[in-house]
């Protein structure tokens, strides 16, 4: 953007049937594979934008939201709750797999917030459900996820990921990361205590090493 | 009275002349040269790409075969304006989190005067980018030039978390794959422990923890593979014993 006045003219084409936009420079090199990222990313808004219901034609402001979505969302944690209560492990996880799709694939203008809120739930609770079924690995991964959704108050994606790094036998990397959890936690009970059970751990380790 | 002496005044007069204008010209050159410099600064940011296509968009060109520009519909035209908008809130954060480093970098004299030309010119060019957008947005229609950097903030965070995201669950494929090698290894190598805790430890997480603690196993995998247990990684093979029959377990 070296000039206000002036613009780069890049030859475009537009499908006349389904107005997808497309570069019609047949070079293949960095500058034109960040257009062509560009243009698949303006048609999916194109697309997102044209799907919105009648009385709006572009994006409405991000609140008041659209509480339908919320709604099922909701619902879906529910029933994953509830299957977890009867403990159907396997069928709460699928519940709450099928409440993230729900919640991210939620219009790309609505609160980045509320994604977070719900998504950080949802991935949390999973984390558990797979904990139940001793698929590590998994509960791990959305125990990530959970705490990169909301790092602060969640303690218990904090305790999980933690939790699962000790199962997998990872305690170097679970010492890490249940430190930088109480970071943000403060001295969170449960977590204070899985640090000392690690440290407790790499003690014998250690112990056993040099003996 | 004064009767001046022109013939004594002029050399100190030429001198006079001489200084002033080697200043002057100093100045000019040096100014010159100043603007020359601070118009060959790169620019702070890359080439807007989003922009170009938007603009590219309202000026398309007949295609051959034709002499009509193809039309685009205004839905297309719109959301490229949001793309530039998004593409925009980015380099403003990016401008943000920049100023406050760059300023006291500049006090210290850590970094040369051109960085901090190059930095305040983007920044006037933002400004000046984000009343233009707001005009476009205005002109597709009325009263979206208030919206249109909401929606965009809006667009260019939840990108963030959703990248963010991606690549923590890209990881599962590779720890998952991990750790079946782990559990097969383990599975494997019999150790006598695997036969004397059936599936007694239904209980609890905790009390998996402790099996997993109990030294036992990984005396036996010890002896058996001395140089693996001696890495920090490679010490608690005997805890995915108790996962696994956990799930035996359950099942």
């Amino acid at each position: 953007m070296s000039d206000l006045e002036t613009f780069d003219f890049l030859p475009l084409h537009i499908d006349p049937k389904s107005k997808a936009i497309s570069s019609t420079s047949s070079a293949s090199n960095s500058s034109t594979r960040a257009l062509d990222a560009e243009l698949a990313a303006l048609n999916t808004l194109h697309r997102a934008i044209h799907a919105l219901d009648p009385p709006h034609i572009v994006p409405p402001p991000p609140v008041p939201v659209n509480p339908k979505r919320s709604a099922n969302v909701t619902k879906l944690r529910e029933s994953g709750n509830a299957e977890y209560r009867k403990q159907h492990y396997s069928e709460a996880a699928k519940f709450y797999t099928l409440g993230l799709q729900m919640a991210l694939t939620r219009p790309a203008w609505e609160p980045s917030q509320l994604v977070r809120e719900e998504v950080h739930a949802l991935y949390s609770n999973r984390a558990q459900a797979h904990m139940q079924l001793g698929d590590w690995p998994e509960a791990a991964v959305d125990a990530e996820a959970s705490v990169e959704a909301k790092k602060q108050g969640n303690a218990k994606a904090w305790f999980r990921r933690g939790r699962c790094l000790i199962e997998m036998g990872r305690l170097a990397e679970a010492r890490e990361w249940i430190t930088r959890g109480l970071e943000y936690e403060g001295e969170e009970k449960e977590l204070s205590e899985l640090l000392k059970e690690v440290d407790g751990k790499l003690e014998e380790e250690r112990a056993r090493r040099d003996a | 009275m004064f009767d001046i002496n022109w013939g004594g005044l002029l050399l100190p007069l030429a001198y006079l002349v001489v200084l002033v204008g080697t200043f002057m010209t100093f100045s000019r050159v040096y100014r010159k040269r100043k603007a020359i410099e601070s118009a060959n600064l790169a620019p702070w940011f890359g080439p807007h790409l989003q922009r170009n296509v938007y603009l590219s968009l309202l000026h398309m060109e007949p295609e051959e075969g034709s002499d009509k520009a193809p039309k685009v519909p205004e839905t297309v035209i719109r959301a490229a304006l949001l793309r530039r908008a998004v593409e925009d809130i980015r380099r403003i954060i990016q401008i943000r989190t920049a100023k406050t480093a760059c300023s006291s970098l500049l006090q210290r004299g850590s970094v040369g005067d051109d960085l901090w030309q190059r930095f305040l010119r983007a920044e006037k060019e933002m400004e000046e980018e984000l009343r233009d957008v707001v005009m476009e947005a205005n002109a597709l229609l009325p009263g979206w030039g208030q919206i249109i950097f909401q929606s965009a903030n809006e667009i260019a965070a939840n990108k963030v978390l959703r990248d963010r995201l991606e690549e923590i669950e890209v990881q599962l494929e590779h720890d998952k794959e991990w750790w079946d090698k782990r559990r097969g290894d383990v599975k494997t190598d019999p150790t006598p422990k695997d036969q004397q805790q059936p599936a007694d430890d239904e209980a609890s997480e905790k009390g998996l923890a402790k099996a997993g603690s109990e030294d036992e196993p990984v005396l036996v995998e010890t002896a058996d593979t001395p140089s693996a247990a001696a890495t920090p990684a490679a010490t608690p093979p005997a805890t995915p014993q108790g996962g696994s029959k956990k799930k035996k377990g359950r099942k």
